[in-house]
């Protein structure tokens, strides 16, 4: 049977605090006085003697063991019940509270229903006024010794509320051990999950690199022979994707008895669209004849005929349109080359041009062709230039990858460097000049690396 | 009107001005959402007249050019006009390499597109 009209007596220096639990008192039907500070406590004590005292221990001006030894030396007070409010941090606390002459504990943070319960197990066992009992106990702490001045009752009420403490914590303890298993369980879980997904994507993951290596050796396809060898003609190339793969592409193949086609395509962007319009693309730039070619067809005595480029890049324009632009277009340099001539038909679909370093030792020279990148403007005819090659010249088709190399200040490598590389491997063999080639833009490139593919395809014409 | 990320816009008259915000133009992700925008942006209308400008544009990639080229495509197929400016020289290579720099109409900076609007 909860007590009431008590008349409590608070020392708190949080207002906050003090509030909180003033309601809950008054709710219980208490009468309430409350002080900031342990001096002013004790003189509103004196001024009317409360039922129970609730003290917090810190506090300005008379700590709560100061105020607790001013009321149990006090002849009118000593008998009123006092609760400490500690963190009880330190075991020296409970000396201090002992020492101070203390009934009972509560540590901090409490619930205010504990509390109202310890304050009537108090004041159900009234304190006697028994100043004899009090005796002078000595214990020692933490190899220090204390001197104590405390009754039996006193110690027995002090030591069983910080019992209680402690029970109450340790139930909190259980408590909060027992939801921690349960997190535990269900991170355990959670980890479970994740594996599997882990697992899962790892799987996906396999499947991908398999189909974008079957995707890039279809690209590969799309390269010189190996064994392309003709009379009159060397042939070196390089080609460097810069991801698995690639949207350049390149080729060189007879057409007929006498004539070679040879030809760098671009496609823009990376990946999987790019790579599948340059296969796509591929597929038109085939010299065999067929009905897929644009190259070449069977002309009405059953000889091949070799379209001309200009024909070609028209052509691949007109089937590479759509109803709705896409974004995705690229750009192509072709060329025929006439083996027993040294003549050079070429057109260019918006690729850049292309490098002839003359065997005679004159400075490189760049032939470009006016025509806009493929696929990108409906219904337009493509110019065709000619370039007569002298014996021994040397030609070089490229991707934008070469002059458009960044450097780690993104300064492009630029047109000059690159002709200026290719001017001075004249000297060399024409393998050598388009590996150098290569070597000069990936060093350019360093320490990141080239974010364009490189392609470079060089011809030299020896009749 | 500036609810988008990757481009600020305005308009003068009927003309829809569009200043594209980042420096680098290069992966997928932007392009695909300056494409995004640039639709919302011009709805449903009809051959508008636009201006590009890119002046805060220091590196573009050549995926870039093909955007441009799909709005060529929607503009100039309703009869509207589509204008760049500012265009640094490194960004005017791309279009000089590729010979797209014939195709589309260029100028120095937006008063000097402005007045060729009339």
């Amino acid at each position: 049977m909860p007590l009431t009209g008590v008349d409590v007596l608070i020392a708190e220096d949080s207002r906050m605090q003090a509030k909180i639990l003033q309601r809950r008192l008054t709710e219980a039907g208490h009468t309430v006085r409350w002080a900031e500070n342990g001096s002013l406590a004790l003189a509103m004590a004196r001024e009317r003697r409360p039922d129970i005292i609730i003290s917090d221990i810190e506090m300005p001006v008379a700590t709560g063991y100061e105020f607790c030894k001013a009321v149990k030396t006090d002849a009118t007070l000593r008998t009123v019940p006092f609760i400490l409010l500690s963190t009880l941090s330190d075991p020296i606390d409970i000396i201090r509270g002992l020492d101070a002459g203390a009934d009972n504990y509560v540590t901090k943070p409490y619930e205010p229903d504990y509390l109202l319960g310890r304050m009537n197990a108090l004041l159900a066992t009234p304190l006697v006024s028994d100043e004899d009992a009090a005796a002078t106990l000595e214990v020692t702490l933490a190899g220090q010794k204390f001197l104590v001045k405390a009754g039996r009752q006193q110690v027995l009420n002090l030591l069983v509320s910080t019992f209680e403490n402690a029970v109450a914590k340790n139930q909190e303890l259980v408590v909060a051990n027992q939801e921690l298993s349960v997190t535990r369980d269900s991170l355990q879980r959670t980890n479970e999950e994740l594996v599997s997904l882990n697992a899962e994507i790892s799987r996906i993951n396999t499947h991908m690199v398999r189909d974008l290596e079957a995707a890039a050796k279809v690209q590969r396809s799309l390269l010189p022979a190996d064994d392309v060898a003709l009379p009159s003609l060397d042939i070196t190339w390089r080609y460097v994707p810069c991801q698995s793969l690639a949207g350049d592409f390149l080729n060189v193949f007879p057409l007929d008895e006498e004539r070679v086609g040879l030809f760098v395509v671009d496609v823009s962007g990376h990946g999987v669209p790019s790579s599948l319009m340059a296969v796509t693309v591929g597929q038109f730039l085939t010299p065999k004849v067929s009905d897929s070619s644009i190259l070449v067809r069977q002309g009405p005595d059953g000889r091949v005929v070799v379209a001309p480029p200009a024909e070609v890049a028209t052509q691949l324009n007109r089937l590479f349109q759509a109803d709705e632009f896409s974004g995705l277009y690229f750009t192509m340099l072709y060329g025929v080359l006439h083996l027993p001539s040294g003549r050079l038909d070429y057109a260019s679909g918006g690729h850049p041009a292309l490098v002839r370093v003359p065997a005679s030792g004159g400075p490189p020279e760049f032939h470009g062709a006016e025509g806009f990148p493929i696929a990108f403007v409906p219904e337009v005819e493509y110019a065709q230039n000619s370039l007569q090659l002298q014996p021994g010249d040397r030609i070089y088709l490229y991707s934008d990858g070469v002059p458009e190399a960044m450097d780690k200040d993104q300064e492009a490598y630029g047109e000059e460097k690159m002709a200026a590389c290719l001017e001075g491997g004249r000297t060399s063999s024409l393998e050598a000049s388009v590996s150098d080639l290569l070597e000069a833009v990936e060093a350019w490139c360093r320490p990141k690396g080239p974010l364009d593919d490189i392609t470079i395809l060089g011809v030299e014409w020896r009749p | 009107m500036d609810q988008f990320r990757r481009i600020q816009t305005g308009k003068k008259g009927d003309i829809f001005m569009v200043l594209f915000k980042d420096k680098k133009i290069l992966d997928d992700t932007s392009l695909d959402e300056i494409r995004t925008e640039m639709a919302q942006l011009l709805g449903k209308a009809t051959g508008p007249d636009v201006l590009l400008d890119f002046s805060h544009v220091e590196f573009m990639s050549s995926a870039m050019l093909g955007l441009l080229g799909q709005l060529h495509r929607k503009v100039t197929g309703g009869n509207g006009r589509l204008k760049m400016c500012g265009i640094r020289p490194e960004i005017f290579q791309v279009f000089k390499l590729t010979n797209l720099d014939k195709l589309f109409s260029i100028h120095k900076d937006s008063p000097a597109a402005l007045a060729t609007f009339t």
